[in-house]
């Protein structure tokens, strides 16, 4: 290749391409977004599931247990059976992600400044008699419109 | 939190990589908003489903971009209307401090080369790939890919001079 050729070459180069637009990142954002909230909520029934095995296997744990501590002791026929008692102990609100859509119009033809705020709620609820806990988190979305007014 | 460090390294990623990848976008699709769409699906479809696979992220992308270049093209509905909307060319690149005029050139002279010429020099020189690589891409014998470089850069030195006349 000649030198012109290479000094062609080298200033080709030194040209940066565009950057991509705000609405493209935004739209990437979305798609990703949507892919992490359909993930935690597919592993939701694997966390209700994994909660309720962890509660009955530590309930029979704990009845083992009193068993093999009080073997002489036979129930009594008909004796109620103690319910589990789970009552809430803990709620938290985590935010892990943001997003600010900018001014939006809705249906209605309304101008409003959406923000979206993405959040996992935790429950937990214990069983004072036995100790035994559950746990329940549910990922959850929060839109916040602002009615835009010009001025 | 392993969860919240791999959603935000995609934005670094991004940021760094997709003006090359909508410039390469732009070479096989006919409008801006096309070459968005495309850039938008590759990358979506790179990170959510190929990127713990082996070998080059980027031959990947470029892979996956072009695919979803030709499946656009061929959705001919939407591709009328996409022409419609591209009466006017958007900027291929950032505007030269100094130098616009000589950018604004050099990017009319590109868009006249033929396309297999200008697909070449894009994924040379600013996709960063080696004639290996555009080779295997475009389903071409390296030589070719060469030859086709070289080409590009002797028409768009001919663009160049001519338009110097030309004032």
């Amino acid at each position: 290749m000649d030198e012109e050729l290479q000094q062609l070459e080298a200033e080709l180069k030194q040209l940066r391409p565009r950057a991509v637009s705000a609405g493209l990142r935004q739209r990437v954002a979305g798609e990703l977004a949507a892919v992490r909230m359909s993930r935690a909520w597919a592993a939701l029934p694997l966390a209700a599931a994994l909660a309720v095995a962890f509660t009955w296997w530590q309930r029979a744990d704990e009845k083992q247990a009193l068993a093999e501590a009080e073997p002489s002791q036979p129930l009594a026929a008909g004796a109620p059976q103690p319910e589990a008692q789970f009552k809430p102990v803990s709620v938290e609100k985590l935010l892990y992600d943001a997003k600010d859509d900018g001014a939006v119009t809705l249906d209605n033809g309304v101008r409003v400044h959406r923000m979206r705020e993405f959040y996992v709620d935790t429950v937990t609820w214990r069983d004072p008699q036995t100790n035994a806990s559950l746990r329940w988190s549910v990922p959850r979305e929060e839109v916040r419109l602002q009615p835009v007014i010009f001025q | 939190m392993a969860d919240e460090r791999t959603h935000e390294s995609w934005k670094d990623w991004f940021q760094l990589h997709s003006p090359k990848l909508l410039l390469c976008a732009r070479q096989w699709t006919r409008s801006l908003a096309d070459a968005e769409d495309v850039v938008q699906e590759a990358f979506v479809r790179f990170w959510r489903n190929q990127r713990s696979l082996g070998g080059e992220p980027q031959a990947l992308l470029l892979t996956s971009l072009r695919r979803a270049a030709i499946d656009l093209a061929r959705r001919n509905d939407r591709r009328e209307r996409r022409e419609r909307q591209a009466d006017e060319p958007d900027a291929f690149f950032e505007p030269l401090a100094g130098a616009d005029d000589r950018r604004l050139a050099i990017e009319a002279a590109l868009r006249r080369l033929p396309a297999e010429q200008r697909e070449v020099l894009t994924l040379k020189i600013w996709g960063e790939c080696t004639f290996e690589e555009i080779a295997r891409q475009l389903e071409i014998p390296p030589n070719t890919a060469a030859s086709r470089y070289r080409y590009a850069l002797a028409a768009l030195r001919r663009e160049l001079t001519a338009a110097d006349c030309h004032g």
